[in-house]
């Protein structure tokens, strides 16, 4: 049986962005791929939806980038957690289990 | 410290719109050209590669106005920042003119203020002027609106633009010795 790929709730993008920037510092594509690997492909993301995202958490002040050089000798923009960003990605993991616990509650109440 | 970071980005984005557009396009240029190189390998042909790259990706003339828009935007009001900015320069320029014109205007001393203070206010003029229009530019190159920056070609561009699919044929063919567009990219040095 296939693996069916779920679209994403609003809001969940800059956790999982976080939560992929959690294990190191990595460039945009490897967010991506990371989400992809972290969540067994079964998450649907389109991909450029990163970019703003990321733009936006780095203004929040949770992620921070800078110019390096990638693995194919290529410039590519690397983000990585800041400290803010690091207990953000606490927090909402809290929030996400909250309301997962009570989502499912709601669910399986007869 | 992350509000003190947030002002520098911001004041740098507004000096510098087209860098920030530049900056951005080249991000979202390396993504597509992994992802057409990770297809690539997985068997795909060029042309498939590089469509399915982009289809994956999206709409990449939206995503890059709204990466340029987040860059511009503050995480702050602007407002009481741009109203101390124009009466600094209100203030600024009535204590210039107070200046030129507090002694007598017939002397030489009078005469030479005056030519300083009305160059000093048209160079701050002038500067404002560009400042503004270069701003507009950069809004339009932000937007796509710019036919001119549409048109420029550049390096990579084959794997962008779909008003060139012609000289995309021509581009994703394989050259002389067998090496497809990105081989040709990745493994030139």
């Amino acid at each position: 049986m296939g693996k069916s790929k779920a679209g994403l709730l609003q809001g969940t993008l800059d956790m999982l962005i976080l939560k992929a920037l959690s294990l190191g510092a990595l460039h945009g594509y490897g967010i991506g791929q990371r989400i992809a690997q972290i969540s067994d492909d079964a998450l649907k993301i389109e991909e450029g939806s990163l970019y703003p995202g990321l733009y936006r958490l780095e203004r929040r002040g949770w992620i921070e980038s800078e110019w390096d050089v990638s693995d194919n000798n290529q410039r590519a923009k690397f983000y990585k957690l800041t400290r803010t960003g690091r207990k953000q990605l606490i927090l909402e993991e809290q929030n996400w289990e909250r309301l997962a616990g009570a989502t499912m509650k709601a669910l399986r109440a007869s | 410290m992350s509000r003190i970071k947030a002002t520098i980005r911001f004041l740098h984005a507004w000096r510098h719109p087209d860098q920030i557009a530049r900056e951005v396009e080249a991000e979202l240029r390396f993504h597509i050209e992994m992802r057409t190189a990770a297809n690539i390998e997985s068997g795909m042909r060029p042309n498939e590669a590089q469509l399915a790259a982009r289809q994956s990706f999206g709409d990449f003339h939206r995503f890059k106005t709204e990466c340029c828009e987040i860059s511009r935007n503050v995480s702050f009001d602007p407002m009481p920042v741009k109203m101390g900015l124009h009466i600094a320069l209100a203030a600024f320029a009535g204590v210039l003119a107070l200046w030129a014109v507090n002694v007598p205007h017939h002397s030489f001393v009078g005469v030479f203020r005056q030519l300083v203070a009305i160059t000093i206010l048209t160079c701050l003029f002038v500067f404002i002027r560009r400042a503004r229009s270069r701003r507009r530019l950069a809004t339009d190159h932000m937007s796509d609106i710019s036919i001119a920056e549409r048109e420029r070609p550049r390096k990579n561009e084959f794997f962008i633009s779909d008003a060139r699919e012609e000289r995309h044929v021509n581009i994703a063919a394989h050259d002389e010795q067998g090496r497809t567009p990105v081989e040709r990219m990745f493994k030139s040095e």
